[in-house]
């Protein structure tokens, strides 16, 4: 059959008639997949948490499409790997907001990508959620379509306080950080936190992450009276080196602070496993076994779902089941609004109330969108990592 | 305290001292300031920990090769970033291609290697304390180069060539001494000398990326401090530095160390624009 520009031209004019009038759009939006946008730092430096998220989320897809999707839509995870770079991360996240359409953003996972990209995504109204510990990346007013899902510093350090002061018993804390912007801050937040709970900061200092001799600095916080040394910094050069230095010092002084003190790579920087001892790293109760070896009923529960599926061996038990959590709460926004819709996503996460994730169970309002509940931040036992959890730190119920 | 400060501070002192050299041995035939001399340095370490820890390789093999693949990368150096700045020294393009290659060896490290510190391999585990092998292997690495640079330069044809070169280029080039393959043996040379540094001073500083940067820094003061070009100058000028670094470390700690020691030597540069240990540069007028 000819085709002529008069048939064409009907044809045409048909078709818009018939969208525009709405008789296609239903049946086509039912059956649309649920578009998830994925921010991972899949490659090159600080690559390994989103490589743990990112077998939580696969997982969490697979899982919901293999039980039918939600509302018969399936999950399509659209992932772009932005390298720890924000310049990437913004480029990424533009092109999910303009081009890929996604009904939701999981990630960044770093604070620099989203300090990047978080104002971008509000300005689109774009539903967030992310795992990044810097307290201003949340601000419901400002970005009422951001929710964090882990921990903010805040938490952080009020656990670590918490613990130095209440279970360690220490009144007197040496206080370090490395020289980077986040070991600045959070040394010096983490001093005036306290000092302001009564507490004698005999020493503060930041060191440069690539110094060779840290006996200066444990001399002089021994020589200062500290009972115990907060430590912020993500480097597990320097961290080794003080646990080394400690070790030679014939101290026993408890290192308490940051999850790198319980980092896998600090182990081989040690002159001997024992130093490792006495080390209190930030954890979360989910992920915390106790006495008898045993995670709290839910994870055991991820973790037999995960067994062959998912290896837990080279990486931290939280990640994946964070990015479990992230995947299950867009499918659930999406089940329980029957929407895809920005908004109808955005206001259901308003309204969480002791949502049941495996990482943590989530409360989120209009005026708080940290969902993470600050009592499952616990410290654990640094040197006790297996198979992604650690034990508990001594002193918990 | 003085123990610490004594074998910590010779000990790194050495290494900057190493890379001072480096830098020195590479400056004499080109008149070109290689910023990849501690990118260089970093890769002694990171080389050292791959070949002997991941490989398991002997520590002698280890070591040979680390050399070899550092002398490797200085020709490399000299082929890529020096040789098509020559023609314009005076216009200082070599700061550029140099600091090139040194950012590509990093980011290449960084990715291939590791971004987290890695551990380098006990040699002899001889001792523990300040005899700790980690104290003086960059002392007798420091000591057997130093001596080794003044038996090529004093006693061997190609040693005498070299300094020639240095002294006046173009009249050893009108001697008829082969400049372009003495300044790529030099190149080569200044590579050994830096992986050296970094294979010496392993445990002390790790297998670790971003070394460079911190090498390239503290390696170029003794340089400055000793006189550009003097060997001699630039080990006391290390030597100097490294015990002043860890005093200050004690004395003032942690980044407040890194300004005492900048603040002595912008005082020492005022006071000796050639360096201490250097010649006034003459001029013909």
């Amino acid at each position: 059959m000819q085709i002529k520009r008069r048939g064409l031209l009907l044809g045409g004019t048909g078709l818009a008639t018939a969208s525009t009038f709405g008789l296609a759009r239903p049946a086509i939006a039912q059956s649309e997949p649920i578009r998830i946008g994925w921010l991972a730092a899949l490659t090159g430096p600080s690559s390994a948490p989103a490589i743990g998220f990112n077998r939580g989320v696969l997982f969490a897809a697979d899982a919901l499409n293999a039980a039918g999707g939600v509302k018969g839509r399936k999950i399509e995870i659209v992932t772009r790997d932005t390298q720890g770079d924000p310049t990437k991360a913004v480029n990424a996240t533009q092109e999910m907001i303009s081009q890929l359409k996604v009904n939701a953003i999981w990630g960044p996972t770093n604070s620099g990508e989203s300090l990047a990209v978080t104002a971008i995504m509000a300005r689109a109204n774009m539903p967030n959620i992310h795992p990044c510990v810097v307290d201003s990346l949340i601000d419901p007013k400002r970005y009422p379509n951001a929710f964090r899902i882990a921990p903010s510093s805040t938490q952080w350090d009020d656990a670590v306080r918490g613990y130095a002061l209440n279970i360690a018993k220490a009144k007197k804390v040496a206080v370090i950080g490395d020289t980077t912007g986040y070991g600045v801050s959070a040394a010096t937040a983490s001093a005036a936190a306290f000092k302001k709970a009564g507490a004698d900061v005999v020493y503060k200092t930041t060191i440069d992450a690539t110094q060779s001799d840290m006996t200066p600095d444990m001399l002089r916080a021994r020589n200062a009276g500290a009972e115990a040394i907060i430590v912020w910094s993500v480097s597990t050069g320097m961290i080794g080196r003080l646990l080394n230095t400690r070790a030679k010092m014939a101290w026993d002084v408890p290192f308490i602070g940051h999850p790198s003190l319980a980092s896998g790579e600090i182990a081989q920087l040690l002159d001997k496993p024992e130093n490792w001892k006495k080390v209190y790293a930030v954890g979360y109760r989910s992920c915390s076994y106790d006495a008898s070896g045993k995670l709290p009923p839910h994870s055991e529960e991820l973790v037999a779902n995960l067994a062959g599926k998912v290896n837990l061996q080279d990486t931290l038990l939280w990640w994946v089941a964070c990015g479990v959590d992230a995947v299950n709460l867009i499918a659930d926004a999406v089940n329980a609004t029957g929407s895809t819709a920005h908004e109808a996503i955005i206001t259901h996460w308003n309204g969480l109330t002791n949502w049941p994730g495996y990482f943590g169970t989530y409360t989120c309002s209009a005026t708080n969108h940290d969902g993470y509940p600050e009592q499952d931040v616990v410290m654990s036992d640094a040197s006790s990592g297996r198979n992604g959890t650690f034990a508990l730190a001594p002193g918990y119920e | 305290m003085l123990a610490s400060i004594l074998a910590s501070g010779l000990a790194v002192g050495a290494v900057y001292a190493l890379i001072g050299i480096s830098y020195n041995t590479m400056f004499s035939t080109s008149r070109v300031m290689s910023f990849t001399a501690g990118q260089v340095g970093m890769l002694g370490g990171v080389l050292g920990s791959l070949f002997i820890l991941r490989l398991g390789l002997p520590p002698l093999l280890g070591l040979v090769l680390t050399l070899a693949s550092c002398a490797l990368l200085g020709v490399v150096t000299e082929f890529v970033a020096v040789r098509p700045v020559l023609k314009s020294l005076d216009q200082h393009l070599y700061v550029l291609s140099t600091l090139a290659v040194a950012l590509l060896v990093q980011n290449l490290t960084a990715l291939e290697w590791s971004t987290e510190p890695q551990p380098f391999p006990a040699l002899l585990r001889f001792d523990e304390g300040i005899w700790d092998e980690k104290y003086w292997l960059p002392i007798l690495a420091c000591a057997a180069t130093v001596c080794g640079l003044e038996f090529l330069y004093r006693r061997t044809l190609v040693g005498r060539a070299f300094v020639a070169i240095a002294q006046d280029n173009f009249a050893a080039r009108a001697l008829g001494l082969p400049e372009r393959n003495l300044r790529i043996a030099s190149y080569a040379l200044a590579g050994a000398i830096g992986g050296l540094a970094g294979f010496a001073g392993g445990q002390l500083l790790l297998a670790f990326f971003a070394n460079g940067p911190l090498l390239n820094f503290y390696g170029f003061v003794p340089v400055a401090l000793g006189g550009l070009g003097n060997n001699r100058g630039t080990v006391i000028g290390g030597i100097g530095l490294g015990l002043f670094q860890q005093a200050a470390n004690f004395l003032v700690g942690g980044i407040f160390s890194s300004v005492a020691v900048f603040a002595l030597f912008i005082v020492i540069l005022l006071a000796a624009p050639q360096g201490l240990f250097g010649a006034q540069a003459a001029r013909r007028v």
